[in-house]
């Protein structure tokens, strides 16, 4: 472990990070807010820091990055930057704590979507346009788009790109991963740029535009009003947005190759089929058991239910409906969702489609066994049969996170708050869902937890977000051993 | 660039990994999903799972869209059938193969003209049988390279404690040694790649490289302090096929020879295919054997067997008893840095030369030759200076060439010219420069031919 050259890197980063801050800045001198002075307060810290870190550790260079140091790197810059990325909502907002503004940068980074504000609309423009701006570079990827944007990072930018998006089979569009991070941010921004423009045909401001879009394709969450999308009461908006955070769910690779000219790849690829079926099938289901019990009508019963199902499963956690009014199965759904989550090399959160298929497949080849002890079979996937070392890492993710949701969950409810409010609470932030349950639902807020439990659920984002390898392997001895 | 490798051995590797570096898209292709994941984890390229000779695997690849086919796996027979196949394919990407099996050597041109249409056949046991004999001839060098059709050789020595040159600053050379003095391109120190400027010192223990026309190639040594010794008696041990092609080619030359192999049907053979050749049955490594052949007194011992821990043995053992020179035969990449600490200097390594000549063909504009040195740090080459490129008709201290890069000679006609700021390179010239690897996409870029608009 090269100490010097990861703090150089991290420096640059966040040197980066902090440049991207002149975004929220022109939208707040555009407005002309109180939001423009604690922005370059933020920015000149962030960015001088950045450059200090950087100078101040020039000397130490390498050729590669060895995988360790790659996950040191990106687990560092994440922290560092959901540090650097609160400055303006601790500087901006009043009464806003420390732990509260951090709270918020790292929901927003992780794109979680879980916020502390009580009253968003009284916060200023610029700084609720730096809350979605930050969960748009967060879902694609900071450090893919410095990546794919610093050209210094050349080689060893393949070890960050692998913490940041740990896929559990590679993916590699190009063969130079700075060509591949790039078509990524490409794809990413074009999607999003459609969306805007959706938006704006059903009649919100570019504003609202922008920034909703801004949080729908990270499957982010945030949103610029107290009611969430709710406050916009449109079928328009609605189907347009559930039309996105599809999208947004699905592996970018395979928007790359739809737009390359291949229109059924969507359908060959076994996981989006997998993903899309499982939506369906979730959306009829909960449609179904609210139709009568909360809603008079059919229409109305799928509107609200096909939203919160996509909402909760891409992991945006967007809300058009309080459904902790709703009866027991569909928040039983709603609860699996979390863990079920979006599909691999999407932007969504939770335990990925692709994990949990190869579960299943690999329990009923367990089975398979039983029945026929001497037979030989593959789990396979597109045909193609799974070296068992992917599937090892599978089972070995899957059981740190659901071990790990335990363990936090418990932690939670030991703080003193209520069953429901644990589970939830664990449960949507290491998905990066944002709304749980209990204290913590679709109309409420993050606000009442207690503040040892806001560092938790933290911890718990950055987790979800760099799939728990790159994060809770700092956390072992081994890792620290020269 | 696009460039596609079959092969992900040490050949493949390497040359994924040079390839890598110089920011060109390189997509490699193996059945061994273990030599596949070393790849993925320390390069920046694209792997493919599957056989290299299959159709499949190659569209997979994006055969359609690549400059450059490698065909380097340890098969002939793959290599062949991914040509074909390649060719099949995308008859217009480039198609380099190697191929090591000597029943082939007489099929080169017609692999060429006829049904695979290999561009190019590399066959690593000919270029390092070349190699050997450029070291044999060479007193002192570590390192030989040949340009212009062998009239500029490129030279690597240690410079020894009692060398005269040892300590003295670049810029005094001049005074030292007067017009004649050799061109230092480069210094390796402490392992560590060096382009030496004016005050830059030489120091005892570096290795030095320096470019020489042939005709004063030894003058240019015995600045050095190297000095030219006779080469009557030589050993080969181990009768592969390396062993057995420069077997031959001393032969040819009648300089007194003997070559020890283990297998005695392999030794039969040799027998009956060489003439003059002395064929010994035994180890290399037994210390008797070498005593009753008189070791002491031969010139060069070279050591050839497939064992890479025998060859170093043999050498070592060879040298304590009284050999002048040995030269040892080297594929592990990993073993070559820890050659010269224990006592090792001369090296070939099939898998280098395999990827010195692999490289010279894929390099842009019009590159004749290219050699690359110290573990693969940098490079010499040898190109034609084309008339649309940036690099003609003005002073060459006007040039913004990349940083640890130079111009090392300039060969126009017959005459070669070795150049200073105010030398202007005219079209058509042939130049070898010198760049360590971060320069040489910076080179190509000069190089190349600009597109014209009319």
């Amino acid at each position: 472990m090269r100490w010097r050259y990861i703090l150089n890197i991290v420096g640059i980063l966040n040197l980066f990070f902090g440049l991207t801050m002149v975004f929220p800045l022109l939208c707040g001198l555009f407005y002309k807010d109180t939001s423009v002075i604690p922005l370059l307060e933020s920015m000149v810290f962030t960015v001088g820091g950045g450059a200090l870190l950087h100078l101040f550790f020039r000397g130490a260079k390498a050729e590669v990055i060895t995988q360790r140091e790659g996950m040191a790197i990106v687990a560092i810059a994440w922290t560092v930057i959901g540090l650097t990325g609160a400055l303006p909502f601790y500087l901006g907002i009043e009464n806003c704590s420390f732990v509260d503004a951090f709270f918020e940068s790292v929901s927003g980074a992780t794109t979680t979507g879980a916020s502390i504000l009580t009253d968003i609309e009284s916060v200023s423009k610029g700084l609720l346009f730096w809350r979605s701006f930050i969960q748009w570079l967060g879902g694609m990827g900071i450090i893919v788009l410095s990546v794919a944007i610093l050209p210094f990072l050349g080689v060893g930018g393949m070890q960050l790109y692998k913490a940041e998006v740990p896929s559990p089979v590679p993916d590699k569009l190009k063969p130079r991963i700075r060509d591949t991070s790039m078509i990524l941010w490409k794809v990413y921004a074009l999607i999003s740029l459609a969306q805007v423009v959706l938006l704006l045909l059903g009649g919100m401001s570019l504003y609202d535009a922008l920034c909703h879009a801004f949080t729908t394709m990270p499957t982010g969450g945030f949103s610029t009003r107290n009611a969430s999308v709710a406050h916009y009461n449109s079928v328009y908006l609605d189907t347009v947005i559930i039309v996105f955070m599809i999208l947004a769910g699905i592996n970018f690779s395979l928007h790359y190759q739809v737009m390359r000219g291949r229109p059924l790849a969507f359908w060959r690829d076994s996981e989006c089929r997998f993903f899309l079926g499982a939506v369906l099938v979730l959306v009829l289901l909960v449609s179904f058991d609210v139709y009568g019990a909360v809603y008079r009508s059919v229409g109305q019963a799928l509107r609200y239910g096909s939203f919160q199902v996509v909402s909760i499963v891409t992991t945006t956690g967007f809300a058009t409906a309080d459904y902790e009014k709703w009866p027991a199965m569909s928040q039983l759904i709603l609860l699996l969702c979390m863990f079920l989550g979006a599909s691999a090399g999407s932007t969504g959160g939770g335990m990925k489609c692709l994990r949990v298929m190869l579960c299943f497949k690999f329990c009923y080849k367990e089975l398979f066994l039983l029945i026929h002890p001497r037979a030989v079979t593959h789990v396979k996937i597109a045909g193609k049969a799974v070296p068992d070392d992917i599937m090892r890492s599978v089972l070995g993710f899957m059981s740190l996170y659901m071990g790990l949701f335990a363990l936090n969950s418990v932690i939670l409810a030991g703080l003193g708050v209520d069953f429901m409010t644990a589970v939830g609470a664990v449960a949507a932030t290491i998905g990066n869902i944002g709304p749980g349950f209990g204290m913590v639902g679709p109309v409420d807020n993050y606000a009442l937890i207690p503040e040892i439990g806001k560092w938790l659920l933290i911890w718990c984002m950055l987790l979800g977000r760099l799939e728990v390898f790159t994060v809770i392997i700092l956390l072992v001895p081994e890792f620290w051993r020269k | 660039m696009k460039i596609v490798i079959v092969g992900a051995g040490e050949v493949g590797f390497h040359i994924a990994s040079h390839l890598a570096h110089e920011n060109k898209d390189v997509v490699v292709v193996d059945k061994n999903a273990d030599a596949l994941r070393r790849v993925s984890e320390n390069i920046d390229v694209q792997v493919i799972h599957g056989s290299g000779s299959s159709p499949v695997v190659l569209m997979e690849a994006g055969i359609k869209s690549a400059e450059i086919l490698l065909a380097v796996t340890n098969k002939d027979e793959t290599n062949l059938v991914a040509c074909l196949m390649a060719s099949m394919l995308s008859s217009s990407t480039k198609k380099l193969a190697r191929i090591r099996n000597a029943d082939y050597d007489d099929y080169h041109e017609h692999f060429q003209q006829h049904a695979p249409h290999i561009d190019t056949v590399i066959n690593p046991e000919i270029e390092v049988v070349k190699t050997i004999d450029r070291l044999m001839q060479v007193p002192g060098a570590v390192d030989v390279g040949e340009f212009a059709d062998g009239r500029i050789k490129f030279i690597g020595v240690y410079l020894e404690k009692t060398a005269r040159l040892a300590g003295v600053q670049l810029s005094d050379l001049p005074s030292m040694l007067g017009d004649e003095r050799p061109l230092i391109a480069a210094v390796v120190r402490e392992d560590e790649l060096i382009i030496p400027h004016g005050n830059d010192r030489l120091m005892a223990g570096d290795l030095v490289y320096f470019i020489s026309e042939e005709d004063k190639l030894y003058a240019a040594l015995s600045v050095f302090d190297k000095h030219a010794q006779p080469l009557n008696r030589v050993l080969i041990i181990g009768g592969g096929r390396i062993g057995f092609r420069l077997a031959a080619l001393l032969d040819q030359r009648s300089i007194q020879s003997k070559i020890i192999e283990r297998n005695p049907e392999r030794c039969s053979l040799l027998a009956q295919k060489l003439n003059k050749v002395v064929v010994l049955c035994g180890d290399g490594s037994d210390q008797s054997l070498l005593a009753e052949e008189n070791i002491q007194d031969i010139d060069v011992v070279i050591t050839l067997t497939d064992d890479e821990e025998t060859n170093i043995l043999a050498s070592l053992l060879a040298r304590r008893m009284g050999a002048r020179k040995t030269i040892t035969k080297i594929s592990k990449f990993s073993y070559l840095s820890l050659m010269t600490t224990i006592g090792i200097e001369q090296v070939v390594s099939p898998r280098l030369s395999a990827i010195n000549s692999i490289l010279q063909h894929i390099r842009r504009g019009k590159v004749i030759s290219a050699i690359s040195i110290k573990g693969e740090q940098a490079e010499v080459m040898e190109a034609v200076a084309m008339e649309t490129s940036d690099i003609v008709s003005k002073p060459l201290k006007r040039i913004s060439f990349p940083k640890g890069a130079i111009v090392a000679g300039i060969i126009r006609q017959e005459k070669i010219i070795i150049p200073s700021g105010e030398s202007v390179i005219e079209p058509g010239d042939r130049i070898i420069i010198f760049a360590t690897r971060k320069a040489i996409p910076g080179i190509e870029k000069i190089m190349a031919v600009k597109l014209e608009f009319f």
